[in-house]
């Protein structure tokens, strides 16, 4: 598990997302307003939200993917290098690969049906080291790096197809390309959802794993809360595209956090608890692009005032290690 | 539990195959002598992962598949020897809610529609504006305003059509209600919601249920008894809280540490 407290040689954050709006381009529509977030070299991050939170259409945008969305306002920094918020996608695909590597949620279309895996790794690691490695040392680097996320016989599954495989080894191949470049930040949407519970540990284990023996940063992006709680250091509660809280995962289910937050935990069954533990949140989701004044929560909240719903609702400065956007203070550092 | 000495599901040694390939004789094994009961007033679970043949057995019980090996006695009767008339009053004693409330509501029919339609067939002593009262309480007892049944599926989220889907299954008042992974496809705050109007059906309703999930902790919460499932064949079977905090089995065990 990564360190909540930022380490005292290198504090500086790795990713730096201060007030950043994106936006759809059809429409001009907002759709996820003013987030800031700050992560750390060798953290391991978690964002957590229902469909419909943004928490997909923000990272996809920040990582440049998503091609009717765009960073409206605010301002990005990876690693020092300040990202302008005017071409922002082309940029950001620059590091996409390089710097950063990506598991999108399924492991069915992420992979070339046609083209056999041990070249879609070796193409991975040639656009990273460039060509002089050599097609022998490639194919060594690719196997070796095929046996670390654990695909049994790896000189074997080299040259087969991506069909030959199930999911969580096709989920493992993804892995080994986003890894291919040794980025230093690991963003994962999603990466289990579409796993079985013993294959979903497993793959989790294996991020964790390489993050902390390569202090590889890590986000990892998840509708489970349950999953995340154990398994990442702090973790960003997103609803309607507002970001809502930053909490430490420990503190979840112990200490007073966000009204949302709370609320969430209370809705999912875990190991512990019992019938009686269980409290639904009434109504709908909102929507990303919510858009209203004042808080995306305050129509389901139990701790409602009027004002939550008129006043703006308060910026995350990044700075502090937690944050709560509650008008009432609640899970407040 | 099991008020009578007659189990209301009785699955013996079922067996279920299927072709690998057109014409040949090479058959994969879905299910494998799979030894079900359940009593009357159960709620029993059915555990397992993807490909555990879960799903085959909710189809099963349901009649909507048919097997190739054991017998399958409702009520203690042979389902295979039934005639005509048995299988249609089967049909308003077993009802099925499926995973993907996208797909199991009739987009063209209002949602009242879908409600009342069942009525006709499994109740014709009941007139139109009986039918139309009835699926009004059926539709606000699931949580979904009487208003709201003139609108069409499409007019509804994940959830509410999830209690649409609901309310048609029990209208016909039937005896099993078979709730094939009725969570997955909801959101995690909705599916506590669904989960709250399953807990009260259970208390309010003389149902038996069979609940088929892959999820551990909502299985431990609402099912007194659970099967195990996997690849094909049952590999725990006991009460709910024992079996999955002190599992005997290999695989459950492995299932249950894997789960968060």
């Amino acid at each position: 598990m990564a360190s909540l407290a930022p380490t005292s040689t290198d504090d500086r954050p790795l990713l730096e997302i201060r007030d950043v709006s994106v936006a759809l381009k059809t429409g001009k529509r907002t759709m996820v307003s003013g987030v800031s977030l700050d992560i750390r070299p060798r953290e391991v991050f978690g964002i957590v939200g229902e469909s419909g939170s943004g928490k997909t259409l923000l990272t996809r945008t920040l990582l440049g993917l998503q091609d009717d969305a765009f960073v409206e306002s605010g301002r990005v920094r990876f690693n020092g290098e300040e990202l302008p918020v005017a071409g922002y996608a082309g940029r950001a695909r620059k590091l996409l690969g390089h710097s950063i590597g990506f598991v999108p949620q399924d492991p069915f279309s992420s992979l070339n049906p046609s083209m056999r895996i041990g070249k879609q790794i070796t193409e991975a690691i040639y656009l990273a080291k460039g060509w002089p490695m050599g097609a022998e040392r490639t194919r060594e680097a690719a196997i070796s790096l095929m046996a670390e996320v654990g695909i049994p016989e790896p000189a074997l599954a080299f040259n087969q197809f991506p069909d030959q495989f199930s999911g969580g080894m096709r989920q493992r191949i993804v892995f080994a390309i986003a890894l291919a470049q040794d980025p230093k930040l690991l963003v994962a949407d999603e990466p289990t959802t579409a796993l079985d519970a013993i294959t979903q540990r497993r793959v989790i284990e294996l991020i964790l794993d390489r993050s902390r023996r390569h202090g590889l940063a890590v986000i990892l992006i998840s509708h489970n809360l349950e999953l995340l709680r154990q398994s990442v250091g702090r973790i960003a509660v997103l609803y309607g595209g507002q970001l809502l809280n930053v909490v430490a995962s420990g503190d979840i289910g112990r200490s007073t956090v966000h009204p949302y937050a709370e609320a969430l935990f209370d809705c999912i069954p875990t190991r512990e608890k019992t019938l009686a533990d269980i409290r639904s949140i009434p109504g709908e989701p909102v929507g990303a692009g919510f858009g209203l004044r004042g808080c995306a929560f305050a129509s389901r909240c139990p701790y409602v005032v009027t004002a939550c719903t008129t006043t703006d609702l308060p910026r995350n400065g990044g700075l502090t290690p937690s944050f709560s956007a509650c008008i009432l203070g609640r899970g407040a550092p | 539990m099991a008020g009578v000495d007659i189990p209301m599901v009785e699955l013996k040694g079922i067996a279920k195959s299927f072709a690998r390939r057109l014409f040949v004789q090479n058959r994969s094994f879905a299910l494998r002598d799979v030894n079900i009961a359940i009593g009357r007033g159960e709620v029993v679970g059915i555990l397992g992962e993807s490909g555990s043949g879960k799903s085959t057995v909710a189809n099963i019980i349901t009649c909507l598949t048919g097997y190739d090996g054991g017998t399958y006695r409702f009520k203690g009767r042979d389902v295979g020897a039934y005639t005509r008339k048995e299988r249609f009053a089967f049909k308003s004693d077993v009802q099925i809610v499926f995973q993907d409330p996208y797909g199991s509501l009739n987009p063209r029919a209002t949602v009242r529609g879908s409600v009342m339609e069942s009525l006709i067939l499994h109740r014709p002593d009941l007139s139109r504006a009986e039918r139309f009262e009835r699926a009004n309480t059926l539709l606000e007892e699931v949580g979904i305003p009487a208003e709201a049944g003139d609108r069409y599926p499409h007019e509804f989220s994940g959830g509410q059509r999830q209690r649409i889907a609901i309310a048609r299954a029990i209208a016909v008042e039937p005896e099993l209600l078979v709730l094939d992974e009725p969570l997955s496809s909801l959101d995690v705050s909705i599916q506590a919601q669904i989960l709250e109007l399953f807990v009260r059906m259970i208390r309010e309703r003389d149902l038996t249920i069979v609940f088929i999930s892959h999820d551990v902790n909502v299985v431990r919460l609402i099912c007194d008894r659970v099967y195990v499932m996997n690849q094909g064949a049952v590999v725990e079977e006991g009460f709910a809280r024992d079996v999955l905090t002190h599992p005997q089995n290999e695989y459950t065990a492995r299932l249950l540490d894997a789960v968060y």
